[in-house]
Parts: C-alpha cells; structure tokens; sequence
C-alpha cells in the first residue's frame, strides 16, 4: 500500500512536501529511542509528538510517513523541516486507537 | 595525466590547465566503496560510473582524476565539483578492459616515475576525518548532526544499513548530549575497514556506567520525558546497533563514547 492510498482511505491530512512511497508495516510509539530501535524502514509511524526532532528521527529510520493522531496541532518549523527533507508527514483527528483498528482492517501488519 | 590522455585518445571535460601534473597509481572500478576503500591519493580512477557519487568518492579518496570509460559523460554539477577541487576529468571511447591494457603499457613502457601496484596492508588510513560540535539543551538543532553524518555517508555511497547504523546510534549519542551535557566535540573518521564516531562531551559524567547501559535506566527529566526522550534505550540501542562501543565517563567532567562500525 502507498502513502497515497491511505491519505485516500483514511482522509489523512498531508501536512509536508514529499513523494508518495511504499508502506509495509505501521509502528507505533511516543518514545524516540523506541522508534530508533523498533520501526522498520518503510513503516508507518504513529505518534502524538510532534517536535522538530521527529523528523530527523523519520529521516535516520527511514519511515514512509509519519503519522500525528489525535488531531494534534504539528508546528510549523517541524512541518518546513520534513518538506525539506522530504519526510511525509501527515495528520488525521482520529486517536491512535481507532486509526489502528482501520489500518489493521486494510492489511497493514505490524513490522 | 596527459601520457594518460594521449594513449586513451580521451577527450579532456574538466582541467585542462593541470594536465601536466604526475599519476601514481592506476585504480579501475564501478563499486565507489572499493574506491574508498583501496585507492590510493594522487591515483587515477578508471570507471563506467559517470556521476556525481563516483566525482565525490575520487575526491575523498584524494584522486588526480577521473576516465569514463565507453564514452560516458557527466552532468554539468559534477564538472563544477571537479573543477572545484581540481579534479581532472576525461572521457575515452575505450572500454574498461581496451583502456586498462594501454595504460598497463603506458606503465612498462618507462617512464621516470611508472605507477606501481600497491598491496599492502592500509586498514589505518585515514580517508576521511571530521570535526563537528554540538550544544547542551539544544533542542532546536536536536538530530541535525546525525542527519548531516548520514546523508554524507550515504552520497559516498555506503551500504545503507551500515549508514542506518551509524545514523540511528550517531542519534542517540547526540541526544544524549543535547539532554545531559553542556557540549561536546564529535569526530567522525572513516577508513577503508570501519568508520568511527567518537562523542566527547563536556557535562556532569556518569556515576555508573553499568547502571547507565541497562534497559529503561533513565536519568531524564518529565520535560524531556515529555518530548519523547528517556526511555532509557538510548545507550542500549547504541550497544545494539554498533560494531564496538566504548563508554567512559568522568563525574563532573563528561562522558567519552566512542562508537566503531566495520565497512
């Protein structure tokens, strides 16, 4: 599935520039260390943080996108350093919980 | 360069002015990494490659120039990188095996200074080395060295779950920095068997070592907690991700890790 398919799916909100990529899992995790160790390159990340260093940390896992549940409000210096970089960053009001049921239901597994 | 040039019938693209210059060793490949690896300065890169990564390699890698082989050209930034760094640049309709036949003759036919193989052993070169600084509490730049590291590695061309490697634990060490000490020097070197970062920081140590590299040990505050840092995996995930790991710390002084990678 692309980063394309689930903005359609879902109705994600794309925040930054970047091009669209292959997902191949989703990894969920608030905790950077957690995400450095556990997140494959090409999953999906959910998380509710949503300071500029989630970008380099994107960028160093090489995730396909990430994504801010809950509605959270991403700052703009976070959203001009993604576009910058090219990471997607992407944005839905639902919390975390329902987005799993949904991307579950689409066939994402896990890493 | 220009015997070189002569015998390959090749056609200059860049330093025409500095032709005139000496080539001590011959050195043919595609692979960018065996260039990094085992060239040796002032040689001549003999390549199919015609891009931007094979232009930068040879300038790591301290070459005089660069032969396309099979006719290649190379885009206009590459030309200006090379003219840059004073890179020669030739292009020959000759193929790898048509042209390193006749520079082998150019070699055995004498000569004052003939290029020689060089076998020897040469894992303590150093074909890369830099210098980096990172400030205590800023999270503003938080990750941006680690990124810098890996984005070079990466043009060079490394494998990318080597550059993954040193990317995330580069990371790690930074954050670290940026969370517990006032600042810190990073060197980063690459030679042809590891690549290695060394972070030196200067802040408050740690007491004990031991303690600090077990799982979910975390001296963060509820601030940086809330940012997402101190999880306690940081140190681990560095053990985890690296070839070697050595961490030594002084209280009251800093904390010196030093992280290797084989290529």
């Amino acid at each position: 599935m692309t980063t394309k398919e689930l903005i359609d799916k879902l109705g994600l909100e794309p925040l930054s520039k970047f091009e669209h990529r292959e997902v191949n899992g989703v990894f969920i995790s608030d905790m950077l260390s957690d995400v450095m160790t556990g997140a494959q390159t090409g999953n999906l990340w959910l998380t509710i943080q949503t300071q500029k260093h989630i970008v380099p940390a994107a960028n160093l896992v090489d995730v396909a996108a990430i994504l801010v549940t809950g509605g959270k409000e991403v700052p703009q210096d976070t959203i001009d350093l993604a576009s910058r970089f090219n990471i997607a960053i992407l944005s839905s009001k639902l919390p975390t919980f329902e987005l799993v049921g949904k991307l579950y239901a689409l066939g994402l597994g896990g890493k | 360069m220009r015997t070189i040039k002569e015998a390959l019938d090749a056609t200059v693209i860049e330093g025409e002015d500095v032709l005139d210059s000496a080539v001590d060793h011959v050195y043919a490949s595609d692979l960018m990494s065996d260039v990094l690896a085992f060239g040796k300065p002032d040689s001549i890169l003999l390549t199919g490659l015609a891009t931007q990564q094979a232009v930068i390699s040879a300038h790591m890698a301290e070459f005089k120039g660069i032969v396309f082989v099979r006719g290649k050209t190379i885009k206009d930034g590459s030309r200006k990188f090379a003219k840059d760094h004073r890179l020669i640049l030739m292009s020959t309709e000759l193929d790898m095996y048509d042209a390193c036949v006749r520079v082998e003759a150019v070699r055995t036919g004498g000569g004052n200074h003939p290029p020689e193989t060089v076998h020897e052993d040469r894992s303590a070169d150093v074909l890369l080395q830099h210098e980096y600084s990172i400030e205590g509490s800023d999270f503003g730049s938080a990750g941006m060295l680690s990124t810098e590291v890996k984005s070079m590695l990466k043009t060079i061309g490394f494998d990318p779950k080597l550059v993954r490697r040193v990317g995330i634990s580069t990371y790690e060490g930074e954050m670290n920095v940026v969370m517990h000490a006032k600042r810190a020097k990073v060197f980063l070197t690459i030679t042809p068997a590891l690549i290695e970062v060394v972070i030196d920081d200067e802040g408050k140590g740690i007491p004990d070592v031991n303690l600090a590299m077990e799982k979910g040990f975390s001296t963060a505050t509820e601030e940086q907690r809330a940012m997402g840092f101190g999880a306690g995996m940081g140190l681990p995930n560095i053990k985890h991700n690296t070839d070697e790991m050595e961490l030594t710390s002084e209280v009251g002084k800093g904390t010196k890790l030093k992280m290797r990678f084989y290529i």
